[in-house]
């Protein structure tokens, strides 16, 4: 459940290569990928991760160092699917609430230490403990015995335990059959005894674990990171011998990024919107362009308690009259897709395109009908806020106009620095709409769904503030008994069936508006790596390439 | 004297003072819980780690409590710790304001020796091409601002030519482009400086008797006209060492160069506050300082200036 700005949200993953000291060095004893060669040295630059010790990597950047030193008992796949990796077999009771892991035996930490079910214990209760105060740690609020926890009056999980050494039994507090899915998430990674607590500084800037790539020395803040290939990884090894990681300031770290690959020093590169019409036309006949539509969204989001967006038919009609074909080819320069969901088109099982009638093509008759309907009558004033310096000034300024010009009402719209648009979100009396952007932490329609616009993600203090997520503060009974049914139900498809229904009955209400999906575009040498391709987080697959 | 650098250093304590507590005070008011969201994303952060987190920097008892936690924490040289990563800020300003000393300093250095020796140049033959041609590319010098410089510098000599490193390190020649970068409006005007002190001092009287009384002409420049017309240089140049801070923010920006200057841009992109108020901290004691030591040297340098 990630939200963000821009200026996180876009920031991927920058390869900088150096010209790869083809080393033969380390067998290709992956093996079964096939042909690829072994070796390379893969250098990338990203910008200061948060963490990179899985008790707090929360963003993209943190996420694939942490990614890449652990590997946990699933994984999520680029198409948002989930693959086992140290799990050799789940197994969840009837009522939903207790599963039983299996955990491939004879793995290790890169210090030779054995990973077992204790191991992943002890990872996941390091997180949970209050002292912690991890901003990751609420993904296991559905362990038995997290409450006590986190609010320091014990240290383990009394929901976890490890009936034999390699197996991993999880009760929950309240039936979830999709907690595999989320033992995705990086935070569910084991750790060997010497990781101690969070706060443990040593083992926070080199973090020991057992994923296909261990630290070479530590985390230079704000300078680089380098992985070598794990010889002793227990699943399929890497190929690269090494990645160097240079940490870039986020000031300007996209243009670094894109002066990089273009001087030929870096092999993966996000570009500055400028120069991507230029980027595409050079390097897409090269087969170095890749775009692909993540598992993000762009929506705008109105508050639906109150103020003029009350109603579902004038929210319908704000839809309607934006001409979204317009946006994307004036200030995108078409390097966006229109979206017609709340869900995102990279969770294949459940897309529905098209779902939004409203956001197929901009209607002026029908919006204005609709505003009419609702009593969103010419002159009304709708407040529009969105972040600055993050690059949405122009197509705020495109979507106020379009609003003003087929619906007649006064659009005001507010550019504010980041916290203060959080703040103001959150505050009561909220009214018009927002800039908002939503991305997945593991893939499951869920997890858009359920902290967006269920009706206990409002979570308002005692002040009146919404503390969740649903800061639309869409309130729809329908939607939330779906939402519970779905969760309550133990097969995949069945359960995608409801899923599917719960974001017909939000998009009937128009609870979101969407606007395009989160298309990013990177640069890739394809010419020097073989299989390069985006993974679910937006990063290169680091330990699936190979040298050509 | 001695009295006289006591006195300053106590209005050092009383400047730094002043400064944190008008920073304390102006974040104070600014909007939205600086640990109420995870850095840089629209995600609020859980209710319990927000406690936490509150409890942890004190964040739960009043402004002035905080502030008198700090004052005593900053007479120990403690700064306190940063808000995403929760490390002391003295540990992630340390390097970082190395870095930002380095690339003053060799800025200062292009400053004195481009600045001085084309004023000096310019001045002792006047009106000739040579002052003609420095007279014209200081001024465009001046016009241009560092930012399309250094972004020009970088798209030749690093894109292009490939002759820099794009990413510095810790290389000497990552330390060239913004270093120049940093220096070249300060040159142009010492080296405008230079010159027009220069060309006053020629003409004064004590110049002209040195000459009269058939003095080497070595000698009337170094010890007479050279150690005169520097002065006022001194001054400028004590003065510019402040402004380079600010320079550096963008300087840094272009290059990547890990200083000070970029860790208040991100800092204040992430509220991260103890970042902000460290970075003004430092930047406030370093600029007293170096007046002082500007103050010492030109009574040094010209010992009609009598300190006290």
């Amino acid at each position: 459940m990630r939200g963000a700005s821009s200026a996180k949200w876009v920031a991927g993953a920058i390869v900088i290569a150096l010209a790869a000291t083809a080393c033969g060095g380390g067998d290709d004893d992956g093996g079964s990928k096939g042909s690829g060669k072994a070796g390379g040295t893969f250098r990338m630059g990203i910008t200061e991760p948060v963490a990179i010790d899985p008790y707090n990597a929360q963003e993209s950047e943190g996420i694939l160092v942490t990614d890449n030193l652990f590997t946990g008992l699933y994984e999520p796949t680029a198409d948002g699917k989930v693959n086992p990796a140290l799990a050799t077999s789940k197994k969840v009771s009837k009522d939903g609430k207790t599963w039983t892991f299996t955990i491939k035996k004879g793995t290790k930490f890169s210090n030779g230490e054995a990973v077992d079910a204790e191991s992943f214990i002890r990872g996941w209760n390091r997180v949970a403990v209050k002292t912690a105060a991890s901003d990751v740690a609420y993904h296991m609020a559905g362990i038995e015995g997290f409450a006590d926890v986190q609010s320091g009056k014990a240290k383990t999980m009394t929901g976890l335990t490890a009936p034999d050494p390699y197996t991993l039994q999880v009760k929950l507090s309240a039936p979830d059959f999709e907690f595999y899915i989320k033992t995705t998430h990086t935070v569910f990674s084991p750790v060997p005894k010497v990781a101690g607590d969070a706060k443990n500084k040593a083992y926070n800037e080199a973090p020991i674990g057992n994923g296909p790539f261990k630290m070479q020395g530590k985390w230079e803040h704000n300078k680089s990171i380098t992985l070598v290939r794990n010889d002793d990884y227990g699943l399929t090894k890497a190929h690269l011998d090494k990645v160097q990681i240079d940490i870039l300031n986020s000031a300007n770290g996209v243009t670094l990024e894109y002066q990089g690959f273009e001087s030929g020093q870096y092999d993966w590169a996000r570009m500055p919107t400028p120069q991507l019409p230029a980027a595409k036309a050079k390097y897409e006949p090269q087969g170095e362009w890749i775009q692909t539509d993540t598992n993000g969204m762009n929506y705008l989001l109105p508050i639906t308690d109150n103020g003029p967006l009350k109603s579902a038919k004038a929210r319908e009609a704000v839809s309607y009259a934006i001409d979204r074909d317009a946006i994307i080819k004036g200030v995108f320069q078409g390097m966006y897709t229109k979206s017609t969901t709340i869900l995102p088109p990279v969770f294949t099982d459940v897309y529905q395109k098209d779902l939004c009638t409203s956001c197929i093509k901009q209607d002026k008759a029908k919006a204005k009908q609709l505003a009419a309907e609702a009593g969103l009558k010419p002159g009304t004033t709708i407040e529009v806020a969105y972040n600055t310096g993050a690059g949405h000034e122009e197509w705020i300024q495109a979507v106020k106009q379009q609003l003003e010009q087929v619906l007649g009402v006064k659009v005001k719209s507010t550019g504010k620095p980041f916290a203060e648009l959080l703040a103001d979100q959150q505050k009561p009396g909220a009214t018009g709409m927002y800039r908002f952007a939503w991305g997945a932490d593991y893939p499951t329609p869920d997890n858009f769904l359920y902290p967006l616009l269920d009706t206990a993600s409002i979570n308002k203090d005692e002040n009146g503030k919404v503390t969740g997520d649903n800061r639309g503060r869409y309130s729809n009974k329908k939607f939330d008994d779906l939402l519970a049914q779905a969760r309550a139900t133990e097969d995949q498809a069945g359960r995608n069936a409801i899923y599917k229904q719960a974001e017909k009955v939000a998009m009937d209400d128009v609870a979101l508006i969407p606007l395009w999906n989160r298309t990013q575009l990177r640069l890739a040498n394809t010419k020097k790596f073989d299989g390069l391709k985006m993974d679910f987080h937006e990063d290169p697959n680091l330990s699936e390439i190979t040298m050509k | 004297m001695g009295r006289y650098v006591v006195r300053r250093l106590g209005q050092l304590v009383i400047v730094v003072l002043g400064a944190t507590m008008v920073l304390f005070a102006c974040l104070f008011v600014l909007p939205g819980d600086p640990v109420g969201q995870i850095a840089g994303s629209d995600k609020a952060r859980d209710p319990a780690v927000i406690e936490q987190l509150h409890k942890q920097y004190g964040l739960d008892k009043p402004l002035v409590v905080q502030y008198g936690t700090y004052v005593g924490k900053l007479v120990t040289g403690d700064l306190g710790t940063d808000y995403t990563q929760s490390r002391p800020v003295t540990e992630i300003l340390g390097p970082k304001l190395e870095n930002t000393a380095k690339l003053a300093v060799a800025a200062i250095v292009i400053d004195i020796v481009i600045g001085i020796s084309v004023g000096v140049l310019a001045a002792m033959r006047r009106y000739s091409i040579w002052d003609v041609s420095a007279t014209f590319i200081t001024t465009l010098a001046i016009g241009v601002p560092s930012i399309v410089l250094g972004m020009i510098m970088q798209r030749v000599f690093v894109i292009e030519l490939d002759w820099f490193p794009l990413i510095a390190g810790d290389s000497f020649e990552g330390i060239i482009l913004p270093a120049f970068t940093l220096a070249i409006i300060d040159a142009a005007l010492v080296a405008q400086l230079a010159r027009s002190t220069m060309l006053e001092v020629l003409r004064a009287d004590y110049v002209k008797t040195a000459v009269a009384k058939g003095l080497p002409r070595r000698t009337v420049l170094t010890r007479h006209i050279m150690r005169n017309s520097v002065i006022p240089v001194v001054t400028y140049l004590g003065i510019s060492f402040g402004t380079l801070l600010g320079g550096a923010i963008i300087t840094e920006t272009i290059f990547n160069w890990n200083g000070i200057g970029l860790a208040l841009i991100q800092a204040i992109q992430q509220n991260n506050n103890p970042i902000i108020v460290g970075v003004v901290t430092i930047s406030v004691a370093v600029f007293v300082v170096l007046n002082l030591v500007v103050d010492l040297l030109y009574a040094a340098l010209d010992p009609r200036i009598r300190l006290a």
